[in-house]
């Protein structure tokens, strides 16, 4: 007989949302890697598993960024001030519609999960709750029977001490932080996991995605990632690894290195862009395991902050002082020992 | 006799920015107008720098080489060092550990070593620079 769910629980927590440790960043089921944010992949991988009803519940708390969510999938969030509990209620709904069996899991994560081998074995199991493990631990990862949720007061708690246990074959990656990120999106571009990149290969290891803008002088490196809508402008470089996510523009002469830009920023001139992951203004290091918050739009920043700025006050965001540097660099007349420690930056 | 000229070393404040670039150029110019001037800048509590900043220190180390001297930074916080890496002028500058090391380095070679009339690289190879002069 084939084994099958028919309702899934995706819960978008508040906790989940500062993982990253990038400041004002969303939690990380709405970053996009690869192309895709992590809860429209979820979303999809529950549709190709026959799942019918999906329910996303986000913690109200996250409400500044809900445009952000509308734009993630089709299904429209519901906002709760408890996820859990609104999970108990959403659980006890799937079983007045004649539903069995529910995924419930927290969108904190990436594991690629067999859903129709967890079901076998839950079922299997005769428990109320199945919980997944990998070998690092628990995953916030259920198949629950709804038989008796209208009896239990605190279905989470009881999800929590459930004594059954799924062991996770598949890909898992936690995400808690920006190195686990670029793990992933490493291992997307490697085909170490399920995670495929959104756009076109147009090159063995290089994928860009639709309406993507790289200049001919640019040089894009396999593995590598552009993202839709993307700007790669004149005598960049794009290599190891490295993933410009949609919307986002690198601009003249700067080479990204191992490093992931999320969507909608902006790196600037002339810059060396490795071993990080950029969102907006934030940059995370992963070789000096440090944040820093750079103030400075000629360097790093938002891009639509920088669509916004009129014609005309496009020059000084360029930065004064990027372009006194790179002058700096040209000049001729300059001291034969100075000249020598500046060429080795060059 | 060589005469060692000091090596004077600065703290830089917490943020390195257009405003307090400028507080920090108003110090170093009279240090950067005399003869071989020798300064460490220690980055330790330097925790943001912008453009203005770098270009700070890179104005200050053209002033220095201009007059045969050094800029050189020690104890770099790990935000200074993203800034430096990310725009491209770490390798620009000598960075040290710590502040002693970047004094002992300049100590090495005294700056009033070798003699104005000698080529620079008779300290260097001795004899054999000697040698090349006389060719």
């Amino acid at each position: 007989m084939e084994e099958q769910v028919s309702g899934a629980i995706i819960i978008v927590d508040f906790e989940a949302a500062d993982t990253l440790a990038l400041t004002a960043a969303p939690p990380p089921a709405c970053i996009e890697v690869l192309g895709e944010s992590l809860l429209a992949r979820l979303v999809g991988a529950m549709q190709v598993q026959r799942i019918d009803v999906v329910t996303i519940l986000v913690d109200d708390r996250l409400a500044p960024l809900s445009p952000a969510f509308d734009s993630i999938t089709n299904i429209p969030a519901q906002w709760v001030k408890n996820p859990w509990h609104g999970a108990t209620e959403t659980l006890r709904n799937y079983k007045d519609r004649g539903m069995e069996m529910a995924v419930v899991m927290r969108a904190a994560a990436y594991a690629e999960v067999d859903v129709e081998e967890f079901v076998r074995f839950h079922r299997a199991q005769a428990q109320f709750a199945t919980r997944a493990f990998d070998a690092h631990g628990p995953l916030d990862f259920w198949v629950v029977t709804t038989d008796h949720i209208r009896e239990m007061e605190d279905v989470g708690r009881e999800m929590e001490t459930s004594p059954a246990r799924y062991v996770v074959r598949g890909y898992v990656n936690r995400l808690t932080g920006p190195r686990d990120l670029r793990r992933l999106v490493t291992d997307g571009l490697g085909s170490r996991c399920q995670l495929r990149p959104l756009g076109a290969q147009i090159r063995p290891g290089v994928w860009v995605g639709e309406g993507a803008h790289i200049h001919r002088k640019a040089r894009i490196v396999a593995p590598a990632f552009i993202g839709h809508g993307s700007r790669v402008n004149s005598n960049c470089l794009i290599t190891r690894g490295s993933s410009v996510e949609s919307n986002s523009e690198i601009d003249f002469d700067t080479v990204v290195e191992d490093s992931s830009i999320l969507e909608n920023s902006y790196v600037g001139i002339g810059l060396d862009m490795t071993h990080s992951v950029v969102d907006g203004c934030t940059l995370h290091s992963l070789k000096h395991n440090v944040t820093v918050n750079i103030a400075d739009p000629a360097l790093i920043g938002r891009v639509a902050a920088r669509r916004k700025s009129s014609p005309s006050s496009e020059l000084p965001l360029l930065g004064l002082a990027q372009h006194i540097i790179c002058a700096r660099y040209q000049r001729r007349s300059i001291d034969a020992r100075l000249a020598n420690k500046y060429s080795l930056c060059l | 006799m060589f005469v060692s000229r000091p090596v004077v070393v600065m703290q830089l404040p917490e943020s390195l920015d257009l405003e307090s670039a400028r507080s920090v150029l108003q110090d170093v110019e009279p240090l950067l107008g005399a003869h071989r001037p020798r300064i460490v800048f220690d980055c330790s509590l330097v925790r943001s720098m912008d453009g203005a900043g770098v270009e700070t220190l890179l104005y200050c180390l053209e002033e220095a080489m201009k007059r045969d001297g050094d800029v050189k930074l020690c104890a770099l916080s790990p935000e200074a060092a993203v800034m430096l890496e990310l725009m491209r002028v770490d390798r620009v500058f000598e960075i040290a550990a710590t502040s002693e090391e970047s004094v002992r380095s300049f100590n090495a070679i005294p700056a009033d070593a070798d003699s104005q009339g000698a080529p620079w690289y008779a300290a260097v190879l001795g004899e054999l620079g000697t040698l090349k002069q006389a060719s």
